[in-house]
């Protein structure tokens, strides 16, 4: 299962959306998330992969693809650590 | 240690709930600060109260979701892992309750089926055989919230109703099946498919009318009736009584009935006289007391808390949940 995958999974059981609809252009207003629903994710997201997303970096993020993008780049870091 | 008379009346109430017995209190917060008001109230070596550490607090500006990630050291966080570890049994917050509701879904979970806690409460004397939910603890909601909520107030008016087989009701802005908000619409078809005794939509006049056992509405919705419901006695008395100010005898009378009415429209011992709501669906009992609440209501807040976890409110839940996403009916 890819890491875009996994993250796609979790934020579909959070937001009890179905994940056929998060697309990378996603965003959280368009799968209706709240902020509970969002602070739930990138909790679940930073668990599963044993990394760390700062408020700064989450809060910029445009869509699911973004979010993706960051946690794909934070795992490779950790992999070559 | 939130509230809006924190610490002062939330020691005080935790002393007053010790008073009466059967039960250990761990209030939690700054230990100095702590240590200091039990010391005051004469109760520092009262050996069923105890002092756990947290070291963060929650601003008033911050948002309780953001913060609840941010400072995971806060008291209501700290409460929430305690009652997970199997340390307390359940905890009560006084605080922000979106702060306590998030702390308590993220350190303890929700039950299985269950997306958001609700709180529950029964329509008191003029409809004792129906129940409300939410009252608060979700203003904007997804119409499957809906059908938690049904799910909730069913388990409710079974096991503190007596009901078996509740009549559940959606309320909207008329009866008939296209009614109310989007949400609402969404949610009167998952409850007609849901496999509930679902009677459809009922309006606000019918609320106390009997129609239905559970109403399940948005905490928005919830929240506002439920404090104009609990008015209504009060109102009364005062505007009846200036009506009939010239008369005396009249108005010792009045007070009389309409002392009787403020109490009839209570909402259940959930809420008002238990010094919260129970925020049902979450993995263990979490007590949401009122901000402004004192130490007698904080003493009544630990006490409903207590109960709760004697009556087995969650396992009663898990058990019907279980039922219920095996495909079952409730």
């Amino acid at each position: 299962m890819t890491i875009e995958e996994q993250v796609r999974d979790i934020v579909a059981r959070i937001t009890r959306v179905d994940k056929s609809i998060i697309t990378r252009e996603s965003t959280f207003k368009d799968i209706k998330a709240d902020s509970l629903d969002v602070v739930q994710a990138l909790v679940a997201v930073e668990e599963l992969f044993e990394i760390e997303i700062p408020d700064e970096v989450a809060q910029k993020f445009q869509n699911f693809g973004d979010f993706v993008s960051y946690v794909e780049s934070k795992v490779a870091q950790t992999e070559k650590v | 240690m939130g509230g809006d008379y924190a610490p002062e009346e939330i020691v005080k109430g935790a002393v007053l709930a010790a008073q009466q017995g059967d039960v250990e209190i761990f209030l939690v917060g700054s230990t100095g600060i702590l240590e200091n008001h039990l010391a005051r109230y004469g109760a520092a070596k009262n050996s069923a109260i105890h002092v756990a550490a947290a070291s963060e607090c929650i601003a008033e500006h911050e948002s309780p979701v953001a913060a609840i990630r941010r400072k995971p050291d806060c008291s209501v966080a700290v409460a929430a892992k305690m009652v997970k570890s199997g340390e307390a049994d359940a905890f009560v917050s006084a605080g922000s309750s979106a702060a306590a509701t998030v702390s308590a879904i993220q350190y303890m979970g929700m039950l299985d089926g269950i997306y958001r806690p609700a709180i529950v409460g029964s329509m008191g004397t003029f409809a004792r055989n129906t129940v409300m939910v939410d009252l608060g603890a979700n203003v904007d909601c997804k119409p499957h919230q809906f059908l938690d909520f049904a799910i909730v107030g069913s388990v409710y008016a079974k096991k503190f109703l007596n009901i078996v087989d509740p009549k559940i009701a959606l309320l909207s802005t008329g009866v008939e099946e296209g009614k109310g908000n989007e949400a609402v619409r969404e949610a009167y078809s998952l409850l007609k498919n849901s496999g509930f005794n679902f009677v459809g939509n009922i309006e606000g006049n019918e609320v106390l009318g009997g129609k239905a056992n559970v109403i399940v509405c948005d905490g928005f919705v919830g929240n506002v009736l439920l404090k104009f419901y609990e008015s209504i006695g009060g109102q009364a008395r005062d505007w009846t009584e200036k009506k009939v100010k010239k008369y005396p005898f009249l108005g010792i009378l009045v007070k009389l009935v309409f002392n009787r009415l403020f109490q009839a429209t209570e909402i259940s011992s959930e809420t008002e006289k238990g010094g919260g709501g129970i925020l049902w669906g979450i993995d263990g009992v979490v007590k949401i007391a009122h901000g402004a609440s004192r130490a007698p209501r904080i003493a009544n807040a630990i006490q409903s808390a207590k109960n709760a976890v004697r009556a087995g409110t969650t396992e009663s839940l898990k058990l019907e949940l279980a039922k219920y996403n095996q495909g079952g009916k409730l």
